[in-house]
């Protein structure tokens, strides 16, 4: 326990001796761990956008504003008899405008200003999510495309599996990223260790002739890049949440809605911990490797 | 309590600093390591603290093999030994009171018994008002004051000390002496190198003489 108390307040003192050399670390490791945070918030939301996609199989069949009555209800009639069709429900002009002023409100008024309503009138189909009804889903989603009074087809299914292949990409990239920046701000904070373990070279000479115990004489040195690593993580978190809140409002929300996606969030708590303990960790690991022949 | 048997020290420009010497120094005895400059008084003094290890023969303090120690026994050791460098080897960045404290501070001692001896021992120095001073602020032999005080201040078995009287006025070294014959008297063995062969006589103990690292006779 004093041991802790020791190596915290020795640190601490070091740290504070050295901090134009600490800002420098404490910046890097901040950086690194800002990109890995902002990677982790886009990629957890996109995986939840997946889920809740994936939850609703659902293809949008939108008409023509031309069509005939007949055209719409042999369209109907179609989807009705595909087997993996679990509902249809039919979404007029009207309703479409009503929606998007609701999502997104700002906008609204540039669209009420024009004469006639751009927005297509549509049949909404649920669709069964089971791994058979993909063969069916394929032939449904071509032979509806081609049919008379259909303008288009979206049907998201083609979209997840973008955004799979997307988001599979971004984290190959993101994390290759952001390891790269975490090993170079580890070897920044092991530098700036090892700046203050030489500088007092004579120091740590002293200690081990008056018997102090190794880990008293190397503890601070690994604290200190522990708190390093710390102060860096909870600059990066800062800054992160921040960068999301301005963001939320004007841009982020928006977006999401538009996605059809419910909520966006920020990192969960547990992540949120976790990079606090990664930047402690990295600083904690770089301060042992740099004071090992302490 | 110390034992040396066919002891050789070897500086790696083959020079002799010990060369096989034998001797035993009793538990509670005050000794004198006397001889000229380079006679091997610090070194043997540094074989006992385990900064230096023996190339021949074998050294033991108090039944233990100093060179058997695992790395944690050999600090424990020195926990129990007082040392006063002749160069003094103060922290520069500790002031006097740190300094002293801080073996203390590594084992945990609470802080009012910490503030308690460091504030006893720089009295017995006369060192007790320039406790918040930092080295580089004291005259030569205040600073080795500080140097004795710390090695004092944890109740050692053992007290060995380099030229510790170097930077002192006569008087001054003499109520140092006084003062290592005090705590003497209370049963720690201590071991003292010097030149000063006037001191020898008034302080009236025993010295060993050492001559290109081999005994030379008792005093
Ligand atoms: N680190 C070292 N490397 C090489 N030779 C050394 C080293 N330390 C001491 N010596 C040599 O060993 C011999 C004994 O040195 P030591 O310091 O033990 O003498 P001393 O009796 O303490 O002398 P002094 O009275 O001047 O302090 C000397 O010849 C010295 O040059
Ligand atoms: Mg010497």
């Amino acid at each position: 326990m004093h041991l802790l108390r020791y190596t915290l307040d020795e640190a601490a003192m070091s740290l504070w001796r050295g901090r134009r050399s600490s800002l420098l670390s404490t910046a890097t490791i901040a950086i690194a761990l800002f990109v890995t945070g902002a990677f982790l918030v886009v990629t957890s939301n996109l995986e939840r956008l997946a889920q809740e996609w994936s939850g609703a199989a659902e293809m949008s069949v939108y008409l023509a504003d031309q069509v005939t009555g007949t055209d719409r209800a042999s369209i109907e009639r179609t989807l009705r008899a595909a087997p993996v069709v679990l509902d249809v429900q039919f979404v007029s002009k009207e309703q479409a405008l009503g929606r998007f002023r609701q999502t997104f409100p700002d906008l609204a008024g540039t669209l009420g200003s024009l004469d006639e309503n751009p927005l297509p009138a549509s049949l909404e189909v649920r669709l069964q999510s089971s791994a058979d009804a993909q063969q069916g889903i394929d032939a449904l989603v071509s032979s509806v495309r081609t049919m008379s009074g259909v303008s288009d087809v979206r049907y998201d299914k083609e979209w997840l599996d973008r955004l799979l292949r997307g988001l599979r990409v971004l984290r190959v990239v993101g994390f290759s990223l952001a390891g790269a920046l975490i090993l170079a701000a580890a070897l920044t904070i092991g530098n700036v260790v090892r700046l203050a373990l030489n500088a007092r070279h004579d120091e740590i000479e002293i200690m081990h002739l008056v018997g102090a115990p190794t880990t008293y004489v190397r503890g601070p040195f690994v604290m200190e890049g522990a708190l390093h690593g710390g102060l860096g993580a909870l600059v990066a978190l800062v800054a992160l949440a921040a960068t999301y809140a301005l963001l939320r409002t004007p841009f982020l929300v928006p977006l999401a809605s538009a996605l059809n996606l419910s909520t966006v969030r920020f990192l969960p708590a547990p992540v949120a911990l976790s990079l606090l303990a990664g930047g402690l960790g990295v600083g904690a690991l770089a301060g042992v490797i740099a004071s090992r022949r302490a | 309590m110390i034992e040396a048997y066919h002891l050789s020290k070897v500086y790696s420009r083959g020079v002799y600093a010990l060369r096989d010497l034998t001797l035993k120094i009793e538990k509670g005895e005050f000794l004198f390591l006397t001889g000229p400059s380079g006679a091997g008084k610090s070194t043997l003094l540094r074989l006992l603290l385990c900064a230096e290890t023996p190339s021949e023969g074998q050294l033991k303090v108090g039944g233990r093999v100093l060179t058997d120690l695992s790395t944690s026994e050999m600090q424990a050791y020195r926990r129990t030994v007082g040392f006063v460098f002749q160069d003094f080897r103060l922290i520069p960045r500790f002031t006097v009171f740190q300094n002293v404290a801080f073996v203390m501070r590594v084992l945990g001692v609470d802080v009012p018994t910490q503030q308690r001896k460091t504030y006893q021992v720089l009295k017995w120095v006369g060192l007790q008002h320039r406790m918040n001073a930092y080295p580089e602020e004291l005259s030569g032999g205040e600073q080795q004051r500080v140097a004795i005080a710390r090695a004092l201040v944890n109740d050692p078995h053992l007290i060995l000390a380099d030229e510790p009287t170097g930077n002192l006025d006569p008087d001054l070294a003499l109520d140092i002496m006084n003062l290592f014959r005090d705590i003497n008297a209370r049963g720690t063995t201590v071991l003292v190198a010097t030149h000063d062969r006037e001191m020898i006589r008034r302080v009236g103990r025993k010295a060993l003489t050492l001559e290109h690292g081999r005994l030379a006779g008792g005093a």
